[in-house]
């Protein structure tokens, strides 16, 4: 039985916000959900780093002493029992002090924020060329599913997203830059410099975003309205783009959304290091490398919290305007 | 005599399926006159879906098809015409209301919209026009409060209302002929009979030819002058309505007719389900495809392809035994009432 029969001839007045479960709820839900995330994520990152390594072992030259190492591990406070330094750890980050890089002699808060901008430029510039890539082929390829397009572009994208993102990084960095050297291979050193790991991004995650945009599409396109929409005698493209195209929009937007995220979760990461983009990636792989704890936890925190920030922001987008779109 | 509005010949439909070629519908011919209405009978899978869908070309997006035959609308073979030409046609001459009216609306365009976008295509009204075009179709077709109610996107109007919607999408533009895919099939009773009135109202109001597609031969009685009765995609019987209930000649024809329960049937009287199943259409049939559930078959039913058989000027079987059955006249009045 559908429950849609609703037979009251009065205009149901859809009451703004609150279809769904209720827009506010859900925020708190979702805030909830993200602070116990973080909170997780400081732990398990200092159980790790405390697990893996003695920093002040890192931090003392190579011949010194046993007595040097402790006063080493005395001056970062690492000879205190682990609970309270997890929780003193805890209470500084949640003041915003995540401690000082052993490595640049310097606040691990301000090696962070200095690599953040030139992440959130990468990652911005490569989800657009994915989103450019995936969204327009996805939905001409889905519109015609089994077409020579359709085909081509469908194997394309499979090993577009099959392929490791740094393997893909260092081929373009061999044909572009070694090869014609068109490209810098690496490095920050002009607005050239961002074209091939930008380019990286966009191929890999542009061939998700081409499977997910084309399968939402083809399977709107087999909606009993399509065949209303053409049976009004519009064209092909009429029927998508006024029919078909109003209704897949949000779940395209929602999928290039998350696809951003994921980037942050990790595969800028790979990317970063691949090309020594000056941004978080290389940051946290080079911290991890020195064993520079306080960068390294403040790196991936600051990670986590965009990741869980941006998710926030995709769900509730996608909740406001399907509200909109049902109450309109 | 005048050239009908509409003249099937011979239409084959073919699907490339994974279990092989369906013929979905095989050998059909019928025409319909201006404001005339036809009935397209049988059951699920019989072809008479397809056989609607080939009007206007509306096959889905992984249907592998092949067509031939001719489907004459006003002198011009739709089968042979190019999309675009086809395009002024869908819509504009001939509208459609399809079966299940919940998923036939866009969910986010509003109703008034659906009806407007039609009209601006195929007329080139102004938005304005088209709009108000659009109320005065949607209070015809009987949704109250027309001029509010149609910037409701779909999810606020009932089944029913949904449907009355359709309507008004498919005559929108005025169109010569109406092609009804089991219209009423997903709606409650009562609303049921709202739509099929609606229906027949419009078509002795406009004129307009009908193409009514169905299962049911309650609809059939109610709405129109002629009927095709379908099965496993051949056409089997072909005749006026009073022709059907009167002097219904086909063993299947009949068999259906003795299904229709009927309110002053006696108490007690049992309905006779049909024995067996349609064939499948993936294999070659090479006799009468009803052969092996008839009581009457004989051999050459099973062996060869019946002819249709033309019985008067508005009547035609494709059985072997249609003229004997003719002559003896074996259903006077009520086909349903078997002797017991």
């Amino acid at each position: 039985m559908t429950a849609v029969e609703k037979t009251s001839p009065l205009p149901v007045r859809p009451r703004r916000g609150r279809t769904g479960g209720g827009l506010g709820p859900l925020l708190l839900r979702r805030l909830r959900d993200g602070v116990i995330t973080l909170v997780l994520v400081v732990a398990i990152i200092f159980i790790l780093a405390h697990v893996v390594g003695d920093p002040a072992l890192v931090y003392a030259p190579i011949d010194a002493t046993d007595e040097e190492i402790e006063r080493i591990a005395r001056n970062f406070g690492l000879d205190r029992p682990f609970h309270e330094r997890f929780g003193s750890y805890f209470a500084d980050v949640f003041t915003g002090d995540f401690g000082e890089s052993m490595w640049q002699q310097r606040p691990a808060l301000q090696a962070v924020g200095e690599a953040l901008p030139d992440t959130v430029q990468l990652t911005l510039v490569g989800i657009v060329g994915a989103a450019v890539f995936g969204i327009i082929g996805g939905i001409l390829a889905g519109s015609r599913p089994g077409s020579l397009f359709d085909r081509g572009s469908n194997f394309l994208s499979v090993t577009a997203l099959s392929v490791p993102n740094f393997w893909l990084g260092l081929l373009l960095i061999v044909v572009f830059a070694v090869q014609f050297g068109i490209f810098p291979t690496s490095g920050r050193i002009g607005p050239s410099s961002i074209v091939l790991p930008a380019l990286t991004i966009a191929i890999v995650h542009g061939g998700r975003i081409f499977q997910l945009v084309r399968s939402a599409t083809v399977e709107e396109m087999s909606k009993p309205y399509v065949r209303v929409a053409r049976s009004k005698g519009f064209p092909h493209r009429r029927v998508l783009w006024g029919h078909v195209l109003r209704n897949t929009g949000l779940t395209t937007a929602t999928i290039a959304g998350w696809e951003y995220v994921r980037l942050w979760g990790g595969a800028v990461f790979a990317i970063e290091y691949v090309f020594a983009w000056p941004g978080i990636g290389t940051l946290t792989i080079n911290a991890a490398h020195r064993q520079d704890f306080f960068v390294l936890q403040a790196a991936v925190i600051i990670a986590g919290a965009f990741v869980i920030v941006a998710n926030l922001i995709v769900d509730l987008l996608y909740r406001v305007i399907d509200n909109r779109i049902k109450a309109s | 005599m005048s050239t009908p509005l509409l003249e099937v010949r011979d239409l084959c439909v073919s699907f490339a399926t994974r279990d092989g070629v369906v013929r979905a519908v095989d050998g059909l011919s019928f025409s319909v006159d201006a404001g005339e209405a036809l009935g397209i009978v049988g059951e699920s899978g019989s072809g008479k879906t397809v056989s609607s869908l080939s009007i206007l070309r509306l096959f889905g997006l992984f249907d592998d098809v092949t067509l031939s035959g001719e489907i004459l609308f006003e002198g011009r073979d739709l089968l042979r015409i190019s999309e675009a030409e086809l395009s002024r046609i869908r819509g504009g001459k001939i509208g459609m209301v399809f079966q299940d009216p919940l998923t036939s609306l866009n969910p986010v365009m509003p109703v008034g919209e659906q009806v407007a976008e039609s009209i601006r295509f195929h007329t080139g009204a102004t938005r304005p026009q088209a709009r108000k075009r659009a109320i005065e179709l949607l209070d015809r077709v009987g949704i109250p409060d027309a001029a509010k109610r149609c910037d409701e996107l779909p999810h606020s109007f009932s089944g029913g209302m949904r449907q009355r919607v359709m309507v008004a999408i498919a005559i929108a533009c005025e169109p010569k002929l109406l092609i009804a895919d089991e219209p009423s099939t997903a709606l409650d009773v009562t609303v049921q009979a709202q739509i099929l009135l609606l229906l027949d109202e419009l078509r002795r109001e406009l004129g307009i030819a009908l193409i009514m597609i169905t299962h049911d031969f309650g609809v059939v009685a109610a709405t129109v002058d002629r009927v095709l009765v379908m099965y496993a995609a051949q056409p089997m019987e072909y005749c006026t309505i009073e022709h059907l209930f009167d002097r219904a000649n086909h063993p299947y024809t009949e068999g259906l007719l003795r299904l229709v329960p009927r309110l002053d049937h006696r108490m007690g009287g049992r309905l006779r389900p049909i024995e067996g199943q349609p064939p499948a259409l993936t294999e070659e049939i090479s006799g009468c495809p009803f052969a092996p559930r008839c009581g009457l078959a004989e051999e050459r039913c099973h062996n060869d392809r019946p002819p249709l058989v033309r019985l008067g000027p508005h009547h035609e079987s494709a059985c072997w035994l249609a003229t004997e059955r003719a002559a003896r006249l074996t259903t006077p009045g009520r086909p349903w009432e078997t002797p017991s």
